[in-house]
């Protein structure tokens, strides 16, 4: 018997053009915590979707307790056994909370369905975390729950079902302090009891050092750190393996382009003449945006995505105070952002980007439709739109082709042609980045530099710190919790100082 | 952990919190229950006979047909899912009975004859929905224009009457004494739906499937033999609503049902389901059938102008959801 609960050897797998695992090893010994880390996109979700079942792996060898699996894991492990807890919860809203818990174990549907052993059943999972919260919560319905109080519902389901090895992907996200203590201490004592296998990730240092065992860390689908003690193995260390290009890869940190860059715009915003594009408070935060500044917003997604969703016109400012050179910014509608000047451009491609139904040509002119109004296609945004693949060298067969003919990072440039015609003022990004290639990566870096030199502030949100240390000038750094904490300047932003104020690893 | 037995002595609660639990898990219903006691007393403020014995055997027995149809068209919408074939697979139902008859069938084997159709519909419709993953909307409303015209087709637009002299006992006669059978049929189907609903594992399911079918996937539900399940019990009930009809008024139609789809479904979410799926109960439909059925008849006693009859119903639609929206955003 191997001494292994899960082990995964050379695991591959590709999605259309992209490869996200090349040849990932992974072990988890029974009883430990692991953590799993790696950077956006190096491919932890998708080997976790993987080992869960979610997907099916290209090439390489799984085994569950010893035995070999294939490559439907589904059917060849006993269902309940490996349990997963997503950010994208699995639960069924209408129904109460006892029946979220107890429904996976009733196999049997001519079986009567029995109420109170349902409440039961879910009130003795809740009381694993929280006696109070099940006492309070087995009769509502989940879809009156708090995104909190869901995930605490989804986890008490995963450790009800019997489960050998538990799949943590990112479980404290949306946790208070509190909260993720209580957890970690049912997690240790279910641990100690049975010896359940967790492999958990997360992007909290101090979680990581409070509660792991060990730390596989992977790297561009590839294991960068495999099984390494957590007691022998530096912040520094950890946060230098996740990098994506600190190595090997493109011209890492090309000083001569920071230099003659940044120096300008540092020229504008030191002479601190007129009033400023952009100035955020809150609370004793206070960050002045003058053009040609690149801002970076760095920390838990709570804090950035609030500030990002107030300035793109998708939120109100909430506990912001925002001012648009000098008066107070309060868009209505993403519209009314686009008209004043700010081009919003978002990683999440899927959900809020790419018109997937419509040609390129139509996703190109997009933004600038709504910024001059216009409601009626042209002839001339066809001539226009060749011209923007042209200049940003993108290859596509044609422009009535659809987007999904392009690879995601192509995709990602598509959006950030859309706002380079229009001259935005502000550009706001949202992990403009997140799956892209590295090559892309670093052509979108090139376009955003181009467009503040051009005098356009940016702010910039990523969780990969090196795109942070290269490109920002300003980094506003905010807590798990998502509060400001600290302007980071030029000179003092390193991966270090930026995991030390945003508490996260990366 | 606890064992089971352990976990269910410790959860012991007063009988009274239960009770409230019911009461609050029933609200719409009673809110329609009590919007219809208002509404036939309003009518009888006017005309003193809607409120006689003999008009309200009147309205439940033309409601019991709607009531049954709306019960198989609940069953779809809760997986959020929809069933425009019902009222085709009722009027087809007929013909296909009043047909075997008339060739010398027996009731017995005349009626089969009637359910079978009800099951073939469905059985395509699950079938189309769950295996082929068309979207229910297009294939039901498919297989409601096949079925509305074949029941033209298998008697060339003619109507038959219904040659045994016996059938309306089916419908009007009565088993348990002093209870009409369609009064019968209505409340057993009500009781085992509802019934079925909420204890059994299956009639949870149905409502996992309609929260969110990927959830439902995911934690290991049946997901397909569900959906399934759904469509099949929504054709069939629709074929036993158009046997009764035919039984109670000895005639087979081919337009009989024409109009009774989108009653059914309008029944539905005056009972208080979501298209969306994920809600509904047997009885709020079955209040939401009554509920339509009295005004129809209401505004017959007070002669209103048929014309304005869907208006009316339409009006009521409207306030039944925008109630519910308001109740529920309070809550």
């Amino acid at each position: 018997m191997s001494e292994y609960l899960l082990s995964a050897r050379s695991i591959e797998k590709r999605f259309g053009p992209t490869t996200v695992l090349r040849g990932f090893d992974l072990s988890v010994a029974r009883g430990e915590v692991h953590a799993f880390l790696g950077g956006n996109g190096a491919g932890k979700s998708t080997f976790i979707k993987i080992v869960s079942g979610q997907h099916q792996r290209d090439n390489g060898a799984i085994e569950f307790e010893g035995r070999p699996v294939g490559t439907s894991i589904t059917a060849d492990v006993d269902p309940g056994a490996i349990a997963v807890v997503n950010q994208e919860l699995a639960l069924l809203p209408h129904l109460s909370v006892a029946e979220n818990i107890a429904l996976p174990r009733l196999r049997h549907g001519a079986r009567t369905y029995s109420e109170r052993i349902a409440r039961a059943m879910a009130t003795d999972a809740l009381s694993l975390i929280d006696p109070q919260f099940a006492h309070e919560s087995v009769d509502r319905l989940v879809g009156d729950l708090t995104l909190h109080e869901r995930q605490l519902v989804e986890i008490a389901r995963a450790l009800s079902s019997g489960a050998k090895l538990l799949l943590l992907d990112e479980p404290t996200a949306n946790l208070t302090a509190a909260e993720t203590a209580r957890l970690f201490s049912v997690v240790r004592r279910l641990i100690a009891e049975t010896g359940l296998a967790v492999l958990f990730v997360s992007h909290r240092m101090r979680e990581i050092r409070q509660v792991a065992d060990v730390c596989t860390i992977i790297r561009d689908g590839k294991t960068a750190v495999d099984r390494a003690k957590l007691t022998s193995i530096s912040d520094r260390d950890i946060v230098e393996s996740m990098g994506q290009f600190m190595t090997t890869d493109g011209p890492a940190k090309d000083s001569t382009q920071r230099a003659s860059h940044p120096s300008a715009s540092r020229a504008v915003a030191s002479t601190g003449a007129g009033v400023p594009l952009l100035s955020l408070r809150r609370a004793d935060v206070r960050l002045d945006v003058y053009p040609g500044t690149i801002v970076g917003l760095a920390g838990a997604p709570a804090g950035p995505a609030s500030l990002i969703d107030a300035l793109a016109g998708l939120a109100a400012p909430g506990e912001w105070e925002l001012l648009r050179a000098g008066k107070p910014l309060h868009y209505a509608s993403t519209s009314a952002a686009a008209r004043d000047g700010v081009g919003f451009i978002s990683g999440d491609r899927a959900d809020r980007g790419i018109l997937h139904s419509l040609p390129i040509v139509d996703n190109l002119s997009a933004a600038e439709r709504v910024v001059r109004g216009r409601y009626f296609a042209r002839r001339a945004e066809a001539a226009h739109g060749a011209q923007l693949l042209e200049t940003l060298n993108i290859r596509a067969g044609s422009l009535w082709d659809l987007p999904a003919t392009l690879s995601g990072g192509t995709q990602q440039k598509l959006l950030v042609a859309r706002w380079l015609m229009l001259n935005p003022t502000l550009l706001v990004l949202d992990e403009p980045t997140r799956g892209v290639d590295i090559r892309t990566k670093r052509e979108i870096y090139g376009l955003v530099r181009r467009l503040a030199e051009r005098g356009c502030a940016v702010v910039w949100w990523s969780t990969e710190y090196v795109e942070l240390v290269e490109l920002c000038d300003v980094v506003l750094a905010f807590d798990p919790n998502g509060q400001p904490t600290k302007v980071l300047e030029h000179a003092d932003i390193d991966e270090s100082t930026l995991a030390d104020a945003t508490g996260m690893a990366a | 952990m606890k064992t089971l037995p352990q976990a269910i002595s410790a959860e012991r609660e007063p009988p009274s919190k239960t009770r409230r639990r019911i009461a609050s898990s029933y609200r719409t219903e009673i809110a329609i229950a009590i919007a219809i006691v208002v509404i036939e007393l309003a009518v009888g403020m006017i005309v003193p006979a809607a409120l006689s014995v003999g008009n309200l055997a009147n309205v439940t027995q033309a409601a019991a047909p709607l009531a049954i149809m709306s019960f198989g068209v609940l069953l779809v919408i809760i997986t959020g899912g929809i069933d425009l074939s019902v009222g085709s697979v009722f009027s087809l139902t007929g013909m296909v009975t009043g047909l075997a008859m008339a060739h010398g069938c027996g009731a017995l084997v005349s009626s089969l004859a009637g359910l079978g159709i009800g099951l073939l519909v469905g059985a395509v419709n699950g079938a189309l929905v769950t295996f082929v993953g068309l979207a229910p909307f297009v294939v039901t409303l498919s297989t409601y224009a096949i079925a509305g015209s074949l029941s033209f087709i298998v008697t060339d637009g003619h109507s038959l009457p219904i040659s045994d002299p016996n059938y309306w006992l089916l419908n009007s006669g009565t088993i348990v004494p002093g209870i009409p059978n369609y009064a019968l049929w209505c409340v057993l189907l009500l009781l085992s739906i509802e019934l079925g609903l909420n204890k059994l594992v299956a009639g949870r399911w149905l409502y996992a499937v309609g929260s969110s079918s990927s959830s439902a996937r995911a934690i290991g539900i049946p997901v397909n033999r569900i959906r399934l399940c759904a469509y099949l019990l929504s054709g069939l009930l629709a074929s036993f609503a158009g046997i009764l009809s035919i039984s109670y008024i000895s005639n087979a139609e081919a337009t009989a049902g024409s109009s009774l789809m989108l009653q059914a479904i309008a029944a539905v979410v005056i009972g208080g389901a979501s298209l969306f799926g994920g809600t509904g109960s047997a009885i709020g439909a079955l209040l939401g059938a009554l509920m339509i059925t009295i005004i129809q008849n209401g505004a017959n006693l007070i002669g209103v102008n048929s014309f304005w009859q869907g208006t009316v119903t339409g009006i009521v639609i409207l306030i039944a959801v925008l109630v519910d929206r308001v109740t529920k955003a309070r809550r």
